[in-house]
């Protein structure tokens, strides 16, 4: 539901970006979210289409990478990866202390720009 | 042409809330960010931590998409009140709370309660300055909850259990919602509350005096 904040400020930051490199148009943007940042990938683009035409960004497309929810366990040091958007405990031993090592990211990585 | 540009997203509105927390730091405010699904019991539970002798000066800031109720129900304890009117927002963000810091006297205040919008989702994204993040379920919402919303019960120091007197009346499963949150935040501080009976209302008040009021806790 937010992310059409969330698109607001990607496009506020990308639009700066370009003016300071001394282009006027951006052609896509590759951005990097994480499966626990709790933004719906498809919803993003959704906003971000929504909300362009009045920006540096009106032709550009969006590349969303997903990234998984990794973490290393504090008990066994395995490091291992999951299919939700959480973690509840250790898939080989068990233990309930890690750290979260990726899948909380709202990262803009790049763009391409003319 | 391929320009570099390596930003966290919400870095404009990480950089307000640090603004925002610097003042409230040097006021001494302690700052708590209220939130919960709409229903839960947010403004009640204020309201009946307000009646309480707690001795704390609080103050709130009201978010909401539309309307002054919740802020008008609050008015009527003398304290500092200011509505937000998102306008169709789900959540507050740093500015918003940034443009009313000046109509609050946060010198003459020891917590100040942002009660965010009612939304388990979208709140837990927008730092807002906050000392920390507060949040409340109605034991009626369920107890698939935690694993639903995981984000909001991970960024949460403190989790209060809201209508806790109609447990007896649904197949909700509280080991369940402690086992679950706690797994996703060890750290939690679970209250078990009814601000209907007043029942863990002293306990919360205790915390609450404990965490906010400088000198006590340090």
């Amino acid at each position: 539901m937010h992310e059409v904040s969330i698109a607001l400020n990607l496009i506020e930051i990308v639009s700066e970006q370009c003016r300071k490199s001394g282009f006027s148009r951006i052609d896509s943007v590759n951005v990097r979210i994480g499966r626990a940042s709790g933004i719906m990938p498809d919803a993003l683009n959704f906003a971000f289409d929504a909300i362009k035409d009045d920006s540096m960004a009106k032709g550009a497309s969006l590349q969303i990478e997903v990234v998984p929810v990794t973490g290393r366990c504090g008990e066994c040091s395995n490091t291992f990866s999951v299919e939700e958007d959480y973690i509840l405990s250790c898939p080989a031993c068990g233990g309930s202390s890690f750290s979260i090592i990726s899948g909380r990211e709202l990262d803009i990585i790049n763009m391409e720009v003319s | 042409m391929k320009v570099r540009v390596v930003t966290k997203i919400l870095e404009a509105n990480d950089r307000i809330a640090l603004e925002n927390r610097k003042i409230f730091n040097r006021h001494g405010v302690y700052v708590i960010n209220l939130m919960s699904a709409p229903g839960a019991g947010k403004t009640t539970l204020l309201e009946k931590t307000l009646e309480q002798q707690t001795g704390l000066r609080i103050g709130v800031i009201e978010g909401d998409i539309a309307g002054t109720d919740d802020a008008e129900r609050l008015e009527t304890f003398g304290i500092p009140v200011v509505q937000i009117n998102t306008g169709g927002a789900c959540h507050l963000d740093a500015n918003m709370i940034y443009e009313v810091l000046g109509d609050l006297p946060l010198q003459d205040m020891d917590i100040l309660f942002i009660e965010n919008v009612g939304n388990l989702v979208c709140p837990a994204e927008f730092k807002v300055g906050e000392d920390i993040k507060v949040m409340l379920l109605s034991i009626t919402e369920g107890h698939d909850k935690p694993l639903k919303y995981p984000l909001m019960f991970q960024e949460s120091s403190a989790l209060v259990l809201n209508k806790i007197d109609l447990a007896p009346y649904t197949d909700v499963d509280l080991g369940k919602i402690r086992r679950d949150a706690l797994s996703l935040n060890p750290g939690l501080k679970i209250f078990e509350v009814s601000c209907k009976t007043g029942q863990g209302l002293g306990e919360w008040v205790g915390w609450l005096k404990e965490t906010g009021l400088p000198g006590i806790s340090g």
